[in-house]
């Protein structure tokens, strides 16, 4: 077993794993962080993005090794104190939700856009978002729900 | 056609986000491999890697002795009986059993592991011993059929070989009518198997206690079917099994059958300790069910004007190495062609045919999709040989409001695919469309327009029982639980029967909490399929809450002294016609303390009728000539749903079966190695699903002004009946962008560029 610290969604965090573990199983298995979710294993379907140092990344793809000193954001990072963060909020209102497994990798996907863009172009929100596989929505409301959550970050 | 009972419903026709959005919005939805029970084990199981062999030998002991292994599975120590995977034929057809002696396709299941860590489970497979006889492998349905194909199933449980059951109907004369006919159009047309593609794999968590009750928790379709198949599989009564469906991250017919439940279940009655056991991406598309490949045989008899006056079917359908729902899905697509034409004279025959590939099962459309596909593509290939516009060819065929299934007579309900289809050209612009189709036919970027027609049903009336059992209680304050069988899988149902509620008890969403698809916990209902969701179990929920209103009226009405037929609910109260009110919280509490009783009813809603719905889909595609590849450049779906509850949703529903559809047409195609047996796009890197990029930038997605008197609130169904129409909207539009013939799906950019080859081949 290996000591790893990294930042959690900004608490220091320190963890017991082999460092040869996915950051996805050390999320979901020893942190019960399970918002973050499994659709594959092979990096393409974006069910377990998190933004690792600012980018939007595949946890799955991710030895937990690799994280010592660097700065993690997961889905759970973004509900605060009862309040969900616009990007949720949006997801909510365009209908962007419908079974909801592939939601917060898409949230996670967004949000690591939205940081960087404040007023992304339709190019740009699609060009974020397809790396991330959605069975239900045809992608339609979720690219509406990024434009509408930057409206409202911009708010 | 907009209906009077459409005015003033403020939560029927509303845009309603999906139940519980905000917790699947923050990651709190707890699916199924999400949840940990103390003393939980972890299970793997080991895939058959040959086609079809007999197991002379498996020895489990190494695998056994591993630490940290607490119980390995075989068919040698667990229940042998027979089985249907799938709920709708649970009787009928059993050909599976937990673990076989035989193994029969590439992926079947052979043995599994519980241990304390999933990766000590992967070893312990890799220490199982087996060693197989090899038997002769037919990964073909019309091969499988042949006389001295090797049977597949001996057990007296199919038709005869390798054929589970002959689906044939017919209505009118069509030998005389194809006699008679002045032309007869002959094609065959083929479709890969298809995986779900839900991006929740298949899962199951199985607790065995103390008390000798079974309890699984799993993603499920059909949750009383699954007890049901249990309760007979580990011989246990029904008091004693209880199937939980916690969340559902997407379905779409493959979480119907039973597949994952069995074997976690097993495992926990084995160790007795809580068994988890989830399916990797590998194994959801090669060991769980699919989309049915099929071959079909198409025969259209035309007048010179246009007129079809013969349809003549033969569908060859792989079924896979178990016999699962296939005949189901065949006799569902089987009635399909009866329900949009206008010709008199139309045979189906199908065969499901046992073979040794990947189970089929159902799927979204059930059959449909396939058939569609065929017949809508051959209507393009008569427009083209007729010189008779698709939209004329269309428009002379397709059946009308008073149309009828020419076997029966039975009315179709509401039919309005014309104006669907009017509406689809419209929106596309299909004159200048088609003006660019021409104008392009010698450039290398061609452009093409293509138009599909589709159907599909509203439930199973007339097959089964075809009932939804809902229970509602008042709470104290005028807040309510409503207890629904039904599972939020992403289609907005659970939404629905709440508005249902909301409306009738005018109370506002936020006040009904669900207790949601639990055999312990809410009624019997025949399952979250079959497009019942809104015609059947919205119907359900609209009478249960009629039933609540009947109850807190008679209170009220003696609270109020005005007769309980003159009340209205709205705002959270019953409204006197001269303005007086009692709120919803006073007369459940007048209930409790003066009249000493508890506001509660449970209900049964069984469907009497069985409408279709219809959607026309067309599509503009440019074609590049040297590549072969394909941009779909826009696309118009438009669908008559009658009235919609809850248009936000609807449109999500059709806008999703667009991702599926066009991958069905483009690229998504399990295939079968002919050598090993073995699907040969396995992760999904090779199993391409459409991401946001590959989508139509222009997508136009209506619903008709409309209303079907036989469904709740004049609604009906959208969500299989979305994905039917697409298949042959792509496959007419590359075909006239290319002026060639593409049969096969999906039709890949070497496809075209064969096809290409070949019309260039044909003119030298």
């Amino acid at each position: 077993m290996d000591q790893i610290s990294f930042m959690l969604n900004g608490v220091q965090t320190q963890i017991q794993a082999d460092k040869n573990w996915t950051l996805l199983y050390v999320l979901r298995e020893v942190c019960d962080l399970t918002g973050t979710k499994c659709g594959c294993s092979t990096g393409d379907c974006g069910a377990c993005k998190v933004i690792l140092d600012g980018e939007a990344k595949n946890a799955c793809l991710i030895k937990i090794g690799s994280l010592e000193g660097r700065r993690l954001e997961t889905i759970e990072g973004l509900f605060h104190n009862g309040k969900l963060h616009p990007i949720q909020q949006a997801f909510i209102e365009s209908g962007a939700i419908q079974c909801g497994f592939c939601t917060p990798g898409m949230i996670i996907s967004a949000k690591a856009l939205l940081d960087r863009v404040s007023n992304p172009t339709d190019d740009e929100i699609i060009e974020a978002l397809n790396n991330n596989l959605c069975r239900c929505t045809g992608y339609v409301k979720i690219i509406e729900a990024v434009r509408m959550a930057a409206r409202l970050l911009a708010e | 056609m907009a209906d009077q009972t459409k005015q003033e419903h403020p939560y029927i026709g509303a845009n309603i986000p999906i139940a519980q959005a905000a917790l699947k919005a923050t990651g709190q939805m707890i699916f199924t491999a999400d949840m940990k029970l103390p003393h939980m084990l972890h299970a793997k199981v080991l895939f058959s890697p040959r086609p079809h062999a007999r197991i002379v030998k498996i020895d489990t002991t190494r695998a056994e002795a591993l630490p940290g292994v607490h119980a390995v599975i075989t068919h040698k120590n667990t229940p042998n009986r027979f089985y249907n995977s799938c709920g709708e034929v649970l009787n009928e057809y059993m050909t599976e059993q937990l673990f076989s002696p035989v193994v029969r396709y590439v992926g079947d299941k052979v043995a599994a592991v519980a241990a304390d860590t999933e990766k000590i489970a992967e070893a312990a497979l890799k220490l199982i011993d087996v060693e197989y006889e090899d038997l002769p492998a037919n990964y073909d349905p019309e091969r499988a059929l042949d006389e001295n194909a090797y049977v597949i199933h001996d057990n007296g449980e199919l038709e005869r070989g390798n054929l589970i059951l002959t689906v044939a109907q017919s209505s009118g004369d069509v030998d005389s009518a194809m006699a008679k006919a002045d032309r007869v159009f002959s094609d065959v047309y083929e479709c890969p198997a298809i995986h779900h593609g839900a991006m929740e794999t298949h899962v199951s968590l199985a607790v065995y206690d103390a008390e000798g009750m079974l309890t699984v928790y799993t993603p499920s379709q059909d949750t009383f079917a699954k007890r049901r198949n249990l309760a007979n599989i580990f011989d246990l009564p029904m008091s004693k099994v209880r199937v939980s469906v916690p969340a559902i991250g997407g379905a779409f017919g493959g979480k119907i059958d039973l597949i994952t439940e069995p074997i976690a279940a097993a495992l926990a009655i084995k160790t007795c300790r809580p068994v988890r056991l989830v399916y990797n991406r590998t194994e959801d598309i090669c060991s769980t069910r699919n989309r049915h490949a099929m071959r079909l045989y198409l025969r259209t008899g035309v007048m010179n004007d246009g007129t079809i006056v013969a349809e003549d079917m033969r569908a060859y359908v792989n079924a896979g190495a178990y016999a699962s729902g296939t005949t189901s899905v065949v006799w569902a697509m089987c009635g399909r062609l009866f329900k949009v034409h206008q010709c008199p004279n139309v045979r189906f025959v199908g065969y499901p045919v046992i073979t040794n590939t990947t189970i089929g099962g159902p799927m979204r459309g059930f059959g449909s999709p396939q058939l569609f596909f065929a017949q809508q593509r051959q209507m393009n290939t008569i427009s083209k040989a007729l010189g008779i516009d698709m939209l004329e060819l269309q428009r002379k065929n397709l059946t009308t409001q008073q149309g009828a299934d020419p076997r029966n007579q039975l009315p179709h309900g509401n039919a309005r695919p014309i104006d669907c289809l009017n509406r689809a050209a419209e929106r596309i612009g299909y004159d200048a469309a088609c003006a660019e189709q021409q104008e392009s036919a010698n450039d290398r970027y061609r452009i093409g327009v293509g138009i599909g027609v589709g159907a599909h049903g509203n439930g199973m009336y007339g097959v089964k029982a075809d009932i939804t059992g809902l229970m509602l209680k008042m709470n104290c304050d005028g807040t309510c639980v409503l207890f629904t069988p039904s599972n939020e899988m992403g289609n907005s149902s659970v939404t629905l029967q709440k508005q249902m509620v909301a409306e009738t008890l005018g109370m506002p969403l936020g006040d009904i909490d669900c207790v949601e698809a639990d055999t312990r916990l809410t009624p019997y209902q025949l399952g979250d399929y079959s497009s019942r969701g809104t015609f059947v179990s919205g119907h359900g929920a609209l009478k249960i809450a009629t039933s609540m209103q009947a109850l807190l009226a008679e209170v009220a009405g003696r609270m109020l002294g005005v007769p309980a037929d003159s009340l209205r609910f709205a705002d959270r109260a019953a409204i006197a016609p001269d303005g007086r009110r009692v709120s919803l919280e006073q007369i459940v509490l007048y209930s409790r303390d003066h009249d000493q009783k508890e506001l509660m009813c449970a209900e049964s809603f069984a469907s009497q009728a069985a409408v279709m719905s219809y959607g026309a889909h067309i599509a503009k595609v440019r074609v590049d000539t040297e590549t072969g590849e394909v941009k779909v450049l826009s696309y118009a779906a438009i669908h008559d749903v009658g009235n919609a509850i809850n248009p936000l949703s609807v449109t999500g529903q059709i806008e999703g079966a667009l991702q599926m559809g066009l991958g069905n047409a483009l690229s998504e195609d399990m295939g079968v190695d002919e050598k090993t047996g073995a699907v040969k796009n396995r992760t999904l890197k090779r199993y391409k699903m459409l991401y946001a990029g590959d989508m139509p930038r222009e997508l136009t997605v209506e619903v008709l002004d409309s209303f079907e008197p036989a469904g709740p609130f004049g609604a009906k169904s959208i969500g299989e009946c979305s994905v039917v129409p697409t298949l042959s909207a792509i496959g007419n539009a590359i075909a006239n962008a290319i002026d060639a013939e593409v049969n096969n799906l999906p039709i890949t950019k070497e496809k075209i560029l064969e096809a290409i080859a070949k019309k260039t081949e044909n003119k030298a």
